[in-house]
């Protein structure tokens, strides 16, 4: 195939350039039987589609299940999914490429979300994405990517490592952050938003009756 | 100091668990509406003046009166897809308080006769999904959700969706073909999800923080509830506060209270040898106000008033530190990304004012490109199949409209570096323009 | 199931009282005003409105915001304006927006010309663009399929194509990948996107993104005429519109019926035509799927498209594999198998070979005379009404042989073929969308008449239809389904069955079977609920109703002397009985021919290797026509030939010439007819009008009907008057066409009346009389129509066909030419 003239400021996304193999046959659903399915997965997906009225609703949850275990969205991955939903891999590959968590590419298996959105970038985000990338460098461990606002501007700028919110992160928070994730520690204990209190001073939640909290207790 | 129904013991440790949220008198509101009738926790709903807290501000009560009546598969959803920039409300609320959340959808269900339930709450929030998932378990444990709830004749199944990452699913019917399985994409109105919703059944949709406040209006009547706040602006608000301020996080205040002492005293004001540029009052959605709007009433009418809207209560105040133009760029762009692509402006129209914007920014434009860019954000206002073209023209305009200056200015100065640097480039010789061939070759070195 | 029945209401547009029907939506409402409110995703057909392109926005008074008029339902006086300034510029809106990434590059576009972005530019936008920045560029065009091309650079996504890929025919294999402005239409990780119908995306796209393989670059919309026809390559006749450049048919088009398919097509019928046309020999240009370049029987091409979809039964996936012939080897007179014949051919030596016409002729006409009453005809593929009615003739009453059949498998005896084509009993196409439930008795629609199988999905989704499948070898099973879906789901039961139900040896007994079952639920007496057989061939119908059939007259008349059926006919001849045999577009050698597919146990290779005489009529050379056939006469293809068929549902349809017949091709009924001259035996046919005159002469609840009635939307017999003259022949001895084509019909009861054929009364000074209106009972208006119609010949060259009251004239770009 012969290369497409670009001219700067074109732009592609991938998969607009592919032609269909014709070569291959239709992908039709899978036959369950003769598809290779995980014990697990399938068990997740079943458990999965029995919560809804209809099956179809599973689908996401479902990818996230298939995700999980292969690393991102892989034709073999919704191949799976597919069988045991009973539709078409064309369906799942359809709404995984529509989501931004769910990954259509093979990635780093810690995501790295870095909020860049107006409050976090008013607060340095751009700064920390590139402090984050270099850090990261080439280890394919991790998959660090610029996100869309994920509901902690509180923190601001912050980074949802492995789905645990962290800020508000200075660049010398970085190495540390990519340490304890390596590693398995909690990623900077001191900097996750499960620990923070309520910013309103009105919320008087630093007074909370005693004899609640022993009631509560009981 | 305003009154505190959401944040009331907020910080509790264990607000969490089942036992500390009881020992507060948690869904004891919950007992007393069961042993209402439905059509009296409707009335004392609709007595609140409750307005949704998702955005479009609509009578929470109303909407459930929108339901059909009789028996058939009726749906509740709440919608705790918290994405628009700015907001983090509901995520304290979920995080914190899930327990009041499931009581309110509980009560809400009972008074629209609704058996089945799902929060959709978005992918992003890991932690607090879990954490809802926990709290659900202690309260099917309980008897509080399930078959028979406290020995009524009301069931009610309450499911955790979550979401996988996609802005659109906030809109009510982009996140029932979400929740359906499907691409977020938002579907034509009418039917209205009250009709025709989830699986085409009734479907009410209410956002976490409305269905975190309905236990409130059950335990002090709604007409109590209604005295808060102002007369079409009723009760107490979570207010997200956020950007150049010195104390972000969110705030309850009573509706009404002026913009100025949530930013300033509540916030704590922008930061210290700043002065306040713009702000938004209600997330990224909303045309920005001036800090001459400062004094504005925070609520529903009086924000529309001003040209703006209250919208999710998400306050980013921006200070002086910030170019328009970066910060117009920062919006475009994030709604490019997030459009869905199902209807032709809002498609076409973000990725074309990302681009006009780009240029603005490199120094390739003129002041003319200003009209144009905000023709293109007329043209796709209004015309749109849901909201979110709307909400990247909204604030673009009023950006335009009030910042023209600005604008223009950065186009002279960017355009003054880009042929210096140009006129160095080539020895101070005349401007060599920029062939197709040339682009195309600088296009291959790039590739 | 109630069909909508919609009232009239008055609503103001553009400042004018309209009336249109209640609910309509605007855009079809407005219609009714000669408003046209432009429209890219909309398309009724697709289910219900997605209002993505936002071209149709409007303006109605008492709402705010601009309303789509593809989703608004009208309501009596509802006040709408198109013309406002403020819709005005939200149509050139959304004209810029939508041409912001489109290429723009009109002149190397296929579908330039014909293209609704173009038509919608140039009507609606406003004729600049203020978009500098750089459009997005790349690979164009890319293989989606064997027989489909995309192009992504000019796509709009209007969701057209794969709303008909997910809720029309419900593969679900062609999707949306990505979001916003990165979307574009793609199917799973590269895999092709086969599908039945997957042909239907590119007469769909609005837009030059979906284009077709075979079609790409071969003619320009001003290069070429349409000509609206039947495709006659299996039972749904579907309406077609065939795109003609230089004599050839380049394309086939969905000619939208709702009464028949919908308004789409199967592949098979879109693609398979070049290889009809042309052969097989030189490489058919549309790709690499065997599908397509499938040669199945003589002509018919009854062999189903790719895949099945749902519950695929496994004989139908057999039949699927559609056979593929081999890279032929000419003899020396360049014929070989697979060719189209373009001249009559004559066995020589041991080997075919081209002949004149005049030799040809006398070599069959001698050949069958000898033969005489030892004589015996099968019709298949696409023969026309005439062409049967004039076979069964030569047959009869030149030949004096009753043995003529054109049922594949089925020998079901007169009476019970009468029963069950009872008009009460018959169901029609759009019942099968209507219906309470549809019960499917040894038939898949999806092989058998495959546009079925998307009417009937439709009903599955839209109408909440019950369908079911239930093989005939149970008649408990059938009994027990059809008693329990009639119960459960409603009385409007549709059981539609295969011919393939009666064919074995205890056939009468399932006859009688369904038919006590239809009686005992009362489907007869419902109007939606009924019977719906599938023929084995195109046209199966239309044959028996015209008199091929041993047994009975035009008509479904007795005949009084009953001839061998199709089994029969083979026996006797491997057994010497019989001694010629006439092959009417069909081969019962060759794999994929209906009358093959049917006889398993039907000693066909002994039959044709005994006979001492075959003659074929065929318009490819298939196996068993290139192994036995003493004498083979060209035939033409669909798009050659005029006549009529008459669909399974009864609707008798015109077909009608298109293209000039290959090389020295006659057509179907002047060979038959010269050939009954040969034999001694005047037809009195000179034209095909007069052969169609015949056939509704001969035909009793045919009667009355004229060509110009028929038009392009053909007519369903048993909701014509005539169709009363059906339960009076019931006992009627053999009639001639002449006396039931002036006279009332009703009173053709005398079973006395004439039993043996008369061949004056076809002699051509009185058809030429008839037609100058001096026959005393012909209907005057009709007559001077004709009389007409003679001096309007079409002038196409090559073409006799005649110009008026038909289907999709040449040259016309509108669905029909009514």
């Amino acid at each position: 195939m012969s290369p497409v003239p670009r001219i700067p400021g074109g732009e592609r996304a991938s998969g607009w350039d592919r032609p269909a193999d014709l070569e291959k046959d239709p992908a039709l659903i899978p036959d369950l039987a003769s598809t290779n399915v995980p014990d697990e997965l399938r068990r997740q997906v079943e458990d999965l589609m029995s919560r809804y009225p209809d099956r179809h609703s599973a689908a996401i949850p479902a990818l996230h299940a298939a995700q999980e275990l292969h690393g991102w969205c892989s034709p073999e991955a919704i191949e799976q999914v597919a069988a045991v939903m009973q539709v078409t891999p064309a369906y799942l590959d359809s709404v995984a490429s529509f989501y931004d968590m769910l990954e259509n590419h093979p990635v780093g298996k810690h995501s790295v979300y870095v909020c860049t959105n107006i409050s976090c970038s008013l607060r340095g985000a751009d700064a920390l994405l590139e402090a984050v990338v270099a850090a990261a460098g080439d280890d394919a461990e991790f998959n660090v990517r610029a996100f869309e606002c994920l509901g902690a501007c509180d923190i601001a700028p912050m980074a949802s490592v492995d789905g645990v919110y962290v800020g508000p992160l200075e660049l010398s928070d970085v190495p540390q952050l990519l340490e304890d994730t390596r590693s398995g520690r909690p990623v900077l204990p001191a900097k996750q938003l499960a620990t923070k209190l309520v910013a309103d001073p009105n919320a008087n939640s630093q007074q909370f009756p005693q004899h609640a909290i022993e009631e509560g207790s009981r | 100091m305003s009154e505190m129904l959401l944040f009331k013991d907020i910080d509790q440790p264990g607000l969490n668990t089942l036992s500390v949220y009881e020992a507060r008198g948690g869904y004891a509101s919950l007992r007393k509406a069961l042993a209402m009738t439905p059509a009296d926790v409707l009335a004392e709903l609709e007595a609140s003046g409750l307005r949704g807290r998702g955005g479009a501000g609509f009578q929470m009560g109303k909407k459930v009166s929108f339901l059909p009546k009789g028996a058939m598969d009726k749906y509740l959803v709440c919608n705790a897809d918290e994405s628009e920039p700015g907001t983090f409300k509901d995520r304290e609320l979920m995080q914190k308080n899930p327990h009041v959340l499931i009581e309110g959808i509980v009560i809400a269900s009972y008074a629209a006769g609704a058996e089945r339930s799902f929060i959709y709450i978005r992918g992003e929030y890991v932690h607090q999904a879990d954490i809802i998932d926990a709290a659900l378990a202690e309260a099917r444990e309980a008897g509080f959700v399930g078959e028979r709830i406290l020995g009524s004749e009301h069931t009610l199944s309450l499911h955790v969706h979550r979401g996988a990452g996609a802005y659109i699913c906030g809109e009510e019917t982009g996140l029932l073909d979400s929740l359906e399985g499907k691409r977020g994409n938002p579907r034509l109105k009418p039917p209205f999800p009250a009709n025709q919703g989830l699986y085409q059944g009734p479907t009410l949709i209410n956002n976490v923080e409305t269905l975190s406040t309905v236990p409130s209006i059950i335990e002090m009547g709604g007409g109590e509830y209604a005295e808060l706040g102002v007369q079409t602006s009723t009760g107490t608000k979570l207010v997200s506060v956020s950007g150049h301020v010195q104390r972000p996080g969110n705030y309850e205040i009573e509706l009404g209270i002026p913009s100025r002492e949530l930013i300033y005293d509540l916030a704590g004001g922008p930061l210290p040898g700043h002065e306040i540029k713009c702000w938004f009052p209600g997330g990224s959605s909303s045309p920005v106000l001036t800090p001459a709007d400062l004094d504005v009433p925070y609520d529903f009418d009086s924000m529309a008033k001003a040209g703006s809207m209250l919208g999710s209560g998400a306050i980013i105040v921006v200070d002086d530190s910030t170019p328009i133009v970066d910060l117009a760029l920062k919006v475009a762009k994030f709604y490019r990304h997030e459009s869905c692509g199902k209807c032709t402006p809002c498609r076409e129209g973000t990725n074309w004012t990302v681009k006009m914007l780009e240029r603005i920014d490199n120094g390739e434009a003129t002041p003319m490109d200003l009209d144009i860019m905000a023709s293109v954000q007329d043209h796709i206002i209004g015309n749109c199949l849901c909201v979110l073209g709307d909400a990247m023209a909204m604030p673009i305009g009023s950006l335009i409209a009030k910042f023209r200056e600005e604008f223009e200015a950065h186009i002279e100065a960017a355009r003054a570096r880009g042929e210096l640097a140009l006129a160095g480039a080539n020895g101070g010789g005349p401007h060599p323009g920029v062939s197709y061939e040339s682009a195309q070759a600088l296009g291959e070195e790039l590739r | 199931m109630p069909r909508p029945e919609p009232k009239t209401i008055t609503f103001t547009i553009d400042g004018r009282e309209v009336q249109a029907p209640e609910n309509a939506m605007l855009v079809d409402a407005a219609k009714h005003g000669d408003v046209e409110i432009p429209v890219f995703c909309y398309e009724p057909k697709l289910g219900n409105p997605v209002g993505a392109c936002r071209m149709c926005l409007v303006e109605i008074e008492g709402i705010g915001k601009l309303q789509t008029g593809c989703s608004t339902p009208v309501k009596d006086g509802m006040v709408v304006n198109t013309q406002s300034e403020r819709v005005k510029e939200a149509q050139r809106s959304v004209v810029e927006f939508l041409l912001i990434n489109h290429p723009l590059d009109c002149p190397v576009c296929d579908k330039g010309g014909e293209c609704p972005l173009q038509d919608i530019s140039f009507g609606w936008g406003g004729g600049i663009s203020r978009f500098i920045e750089p459009k997005r560029h790349f690979v164009k065009p890319l293989e989606l399929s064997p027989t489909i091309a995309i192009d992504r650079e000019r796509c709009i996504l209007c969701y057209r194509c794969v709303r008909f890929s997910q809720e029309i025919s419900e593969d679900y294999q062609l999707v949306l990948l990505e979001r916003g402005a990165h979307s574009f239409v793609s199917t799973f990780d590269g895999h092709p996107y086969v599908a039945p119908f997957s042909g239907n995306i590119i007469e769909l796209c609005p837009v030059g993104a979906l284009t077709s393989r075979s079609y790409r670059f071969r003619a320009r919309p001003w290069d070429i005429e349409d000509a609206g026809t039947v495709c006659t390559l299996c039972p749904a006749q579907c309406n077609v519109k065939l795109t003609v450049r230089d004599e050839r048919v380049m394309r086939v088009l969905s000619r939208e019926h709702s009464e028949v398919d919908d308004g789409w097509l199967c592949d098979h019928g879109r693609f398979a035509y070049p290889a009809l046309a042309e052969g097989v020999g030189q490489r058919v240009p549309v790709g690499a799927d065997p599908t397509i370049e499938v040669l199945s029987g003589a002509g018919d091409g009854h062999g189903a498209p790719a895949r099945a979809l749902v519950e695929p039964a496994p004989a139908a996936e057999q039949a699927i594999a559609a056979p593929v012939l081999a890279a032929p080897a000419a003899n020396p007179h360049g014929v070989h198998v697979g060719m189209r014949v373009r001249e009559p051919l004559l066995r020589d030596g041991g080997e075919l070979r081209p002949v004149t016409w005049e030799r040809a002729l006398s070599e069959a006409g001698v050949a069958l005379k000898r033969a005489g009453a030892n004589s015996a005809a099968l019709a298949g593929g696409g023969t026309t009404n005439e062409e049967g009615l004039l076979l069964a003739r030569l047959l009869r009453e030149g030949l004096g042989s009753p043995h003529v059949d054109s049922r594949a498998s089925s020998s079901l005896a007169l009476e019970l073929a009468r029963e069950l084509a009872e008009p009460s009993l018959q169901a029609k196409v759009s019942d099968l969308e209507f219906a309470h439930a549809v019960l499917l008795l040894d038939c898949e629609p999806l092989r058998d008449a495959p546009i079925l199988d998307l009417r009937l999905r439709k009903g599955v989704r839209r109408h909440g239809l019950k369908l079911e499948r239930v093989s005939g070898d149970d008649l408990d099973a059938l009994r027990e389904a059809a008693t329990r879906l009639h119960d459960e789901a409603g009385e409007e039961l549709v059981i539609v069955w295969g011919e393939r139900f009666v064919a074995g040896a205890d056939g009468a007994a399932r006859a009688r079977a369904l038919l006590e079952l239809a009686q005992a639920l009362s489907l007869g007496e419902s109007d939606g609920a009924g019977l719906l057989e599938i023929p084995a061939t195109a046209n199966g119908r239309g044959l028996r109703e015209a008199g091929v059939l041993p047994d009975a007259a035009p008509g479904l008349r007795p005949a009084g002397d009953d001839g061998l059926g199709t089994r029969a006919i083979a026996e006797a001849l491997a057994a010497g009985r019989l001694s010629a045999l006439y092959l009417l577009q069909t081969d019962p050698l060759q794999e994929g021919d209906p009358f093959q597919a049917a006889a398993e146990e039907t000693p066909w290779a002994e039959a044709l290797e005994r006979a001492s005489t075959v003659v074929a009529q065929t318009t490819l050379l298939t196996a068993g026509v290139h192994e036995h056939a003493n004498v083979v006469f060209p035939a033409e293809s669909y798009a050659e030939k005029e006549g009529t068929v008459t669909h399974p549902d009864g609707r008798v349809q015109r077909v009608r010439q298109a293209v000039a017949r290959a090389g020295s091709t006659r057509a179907g009924w002047q060979v038959l007819a010269e050939l009954a001259e040969q034999v001694g035996f005047d037809s009195g046919v000179r034209n095909e009008r007069e052969a169609s005159q015949e056939l509704f002469n001969a035909v009793p609840f045919y009667g009355e009907m004229t060509l110009e009635e028929l038009g392009g939307r053909g007519a369903r017999w048993q909701e014509r008057d005539h169709a009363s003259a059906f339960a009076t022949t019931a006992t009627s001895g053999r009639q001639v066409g002449a006396d039931s084509g002036g006279a009332d019909d009703g009173g053709h009861t005398d079973a006395s009346q004439q039993p043996t054929a008369e061949p004056d009364t076809f002699s051509g000074a009185e058809v030429e009389q008839h037609a100058a209106g001096g026959e005393p009972d012909a209907d005057p208006a009709a007559a001077a129509e004709h009389a007409a119609s003679e001096d309007l010949a079409s002038g196409r060259s090559g073409s006799e066909s005649s110009g008026d009251g038909t289907p999709g004239e040449h040259g016309s770009t509108g669905k029909e030419g009514e």
